[in-house]
C-alpha cells in the first residue's frame, strides 16, 4: 500500500514535468550517438561501432534516469522542502517507502532507456532487445535508485546530489563497458570497473543484443548490489539519528 | 496521552534536550514555552521520530514511539515550523498524499478534502500548487493535512508564526475548536499570550531543560498577581507581588516612572528565561 503512495507520488511527478523529463533522458545520449556513433565512424569488433555504442547507451540511461529521478528529488525534500517529514511522521512503513521509491526510480530509468530505443530505430538495424534485456536494465536502475538513496541519506547540503553526481556517475558512464570494453582496459583496474553495475549491465545487455548468451553471473552481482544498498537504506531511515 | 522519560538530545558536543520528563494527558492543550533556540523544535522533532534520541523515550498511550511503530504514528499528525510540502504539488495532491500516507480511503480524502479547504476559505485555490501560495495559505493548508487524518494528538510547532494578528485569532479559534473535539494537542510558540490563552498547562524550558511546568494561572500565582514596572533611561525592571496592597505600596514610592498592571504569563517566561523573548 504505502509502494503505491510512492508510485503515485512518482507518477504526479512525471506528468507534471513530462516534456522536462523526456528532454532531459534525450539530451546527452542524443549528444553521444551523433558524436560517437554518426560523426566519428569507427568498428568495434568488425562492427559498426554504433552497435557497440547503442547497448552501452541504453544500460548508461537505465543508470543516469534512475539516479538522477531519486538523488535530486530526496535530498530536496529532505534538506530544502523537508517534505520527507509528511512520510517519516505518517504510519506508511518506512520499509515500504524506500521500495517505492527504488520502483518509481528505475521505472524513470527504463522510460529514459525506452526513450533511446526508440530514437535508434532507424541506426540499431538487427541488435535484440528482449524480455531479459528489459529486466536487466529494471534491475540496474534499481541499483542505482537505491545508490541514489543512500547517498541522499548522507546529504549534508541539496547541492551535494550534482556532487555526487560529478564523482560517481560520470566516471561509471565513460569507464564501465559504455563506449569502450573493460578488456582494453589495464590488469588491476579492469577488475574494479568491471565488478561494478554498470559493467555488468552493460555486458548483458550487449551480449543478448548480439544474440548471443548473457553471462547471467550479472544478474547476481547486480543482486548483490541492490540487497547491500537496499539494507543501509532502510537502516538509514529507520536508525539515522538526525535524519 | 504523551509520556516523555528523561529525554535527551546531543549534537557533538551541543545538549540540545536535556533530560526532558513530561507527562501530557488525553484531551489535554499543552504549551511547550521557551526562547529561541531553547530545544522546543528538537522536542517536536523528537516526537515526529524525525530525530532520534540520544537517550531517553517517548510513549504514546504506554507503548514506545519508533519509526516502525506504525500504530503510535497513525494517532499523530504534525504541523512543523518550516512549510514542510513538497512545493511541486497542487492543494489537492498535497492532502491527497497526505490521505495515501495515511491508508484513507480516496472517497473520504476527496470529502474531508473539501470540507477542511472550505473551513479553511481555500476552496478556490485548490488548484494552485504550493510554490505560488502565499505564507498564511500555505499555513493554513498544513493546518488541512494535519487535521485530514482526524489525529488524537496534534504536534504545533510555532503555528503562528509570521501571522499577522487577525489571523493568529483564528487559527486560536480553530485550535480550541478541534481541542473541543478531545484532541491532545502540543503546542510551542514564543509567543506567550498564545499559550496563555490556549493552554491547559505550559512547560517552561531554557536550554533543552524543564524550569517550570504548572497551568498559567497558578504559575502566575508562584510569582505574585501584581506587577509594578519601572522604566529607567535605559532599562525596564519588573517587581511581582502576590497582593494588590503590596504592589500599591511599592508604586507609592518607586517614582513617576513606575506601573501597576496584572502579571502575565510572560512575566514568568522571563524570570524563567532570565531575558525578554520578542
Amino acid at each position: 500500500m504505502g509502494i503505491i503512495t510512492v508510485l503515485w507520488e512518482k507518477w504526479v511527478e512525471f506528468r507534471r514535468d513530462f516534456y522536462k523529463i523526456t528532454v532531459a533522458a534525450m539530451i546527452s545520449p542524443l549528444m553521444y550517438l551523433i558524436v560517437f556513433g554518426l560523426g566519428i565512424r569507427t568498428t568495434s569488433h568488425g562492427q559498426p561501432y554504433i552497435f557497440f555504442l547503442v547497448p552501452g547507451l541504453v544500460a548508461m540511461v537505465t543508470m543516469t534516469g534512475s539516479f538522477s529521478a531519486i538523488a535530486q528529488n530526496m535530498s530536496v525534500q529532505r534538506l530544502y522542502e523537508k517534505a520527507l517529514d509528511q512520510v517519516m511522521v505518517s504510519p506508511t512503513p518506512l520499509w515500504q517507502f524506500i521500495l517505492g521509491q527504488v520502483i518509481g526510480g528505475s521505472l524513470r530509468g527504463m522510460y529514459a532507456a525506452a526513450v533511446i530505443l526508440i530514437l535508434t530505430i532507424p541506426v540499431r538495424y538487427n541488435l535484440i532487445f528482449n524480455g531479459l534485456s528489459f529486466l536487466i536494465m529494471l534491475l540496474n536502475g534499481m541499483v542505482f535508485a537505491t545508490l541514489a538513496l543512500v547517498l541522499s541519506f548522507l546529504s549534508k547540503t541539496y547541492s551535494d546530489a550534482p556532487r555526487f553526481n560529478t564523482y560517481i556517475i560520470m566516471p561509471m558512464s565513460f569507464l564501465c563497458n559504455t563506449f569502450f570494453s573493460t578488456e582494453e582496459m589495464p590488469d588491476g583496474f579492469r577488475q574494479i570497473i568491471e565488478i561494478l553495475p554498470l559493467s555488468q549491465a552493460s555486458a548483458m545487455i550487449r551480449s543478448i543484443s548480439y544474440g548471443e548468451s548473457p553471462d547471467l553471473t550479472g544478474i547476481v552481482i547486480l543482486l548483490a548490489y541492490l540487497v547491500i544498498l537496499g539494507g543501509i537504506s532502510v537502516f538509514f531511515i529507520y536508525k539515522k539519528k538526525n535524519l | 496521552m504523551i509520556e516523555v522519560r528523561e529525554l535527551t538530545k546531543k549534537f557533538g558536543d551541543f545538549t540540545a534536550v536535556d533530560n526532558l520528563s513530561l507527562r501530557i494527558e488525553t484531551g489535554e492543550f499543552f504549551g511547550l514555552l521557551g526562547p529561541n533556540g531553547a530545544g522546543k523544535t528538537t522536542t517536536i522533532s523528537m516526537l515526529s521520530t524525525v530525530l532520534l534520541p540520544t537517550s531517553g523515550g517517548i510513549f504514546i498511550d504506554g507503548k514506545p514511539l519508533t519509526r516502525a511503530a506504525s500504530e503510535q504514528k497513525r494517532k499523530l499528525a504534525v504541523i512543523t515550523q518550516e512549510y514542510s510540502m513538497r512545493q511541486d504539488m497542487t492543494m489537492d495532491e498535497v492532502m491527497e498524499y497526505q490521505g495515501r500516507l495515511y491508508f484513507l480511503p480516496k472517497k473520504e480524502i476527496r470529502s474531508r478534502t473539501d470540507e477542511l479547504f472550505e473551513f479553511a476559505g481555500l476552496s478556490d485555490f485548490h488548484r494552485r500548487t504550493v510554490r505560488h501560495l502565499s505564507g498564511g495559505m500555505k499555513r493554513k493548508l498544513m493546518i488541512c493535512r494535519a487535521l485530514l487524518i482526524k489525529p488524537e494528538i496534534l504536534l504545533l510547532d510555532e503555528p503562528t508564526a509570521g501571522m499577522d494578528a487577525l489571523s493568529r485569532r483564528q487559527m486560536w479559534n480553530l485550535l480550541r475548536q478541534v481541542n473541543d473535539r478531545d484532541m491532545t494537542i502540543l503546542l510551542t510558540t514564543h509567543y506567550i499570550e498564545e499559550a496563555e490563552a490556549l493552554c491547559d498547562r505550559v512547560a517552561m524550558i531554557n536550554r533543552g531543560r524543564l524550569q517550570k511546568l504548572d497551568t498559567p494561572r497558578a504559575l502566575i500565582d508562584e510569582l505574585g498577581r501584581f506587577t509594578v514596572e519601572q522604566t529607567g533611561e535605559m532599562s525596564l525592571t519588573s517587581r511581582h507581588f502576590g497582593s494588590r496592597e503590596e504592589a500599591i505600596r511599592y508604586l507609592e514610592t518607586a517614582g513617576p516612572d513606575a506601573a501597576l498592571r496584572a502579571t502575565t504569563l510572560e512575566d514568568v517566561f522571563v524570570e524563567c528565561a532570565g531575558r525578554k523573548i520578542t
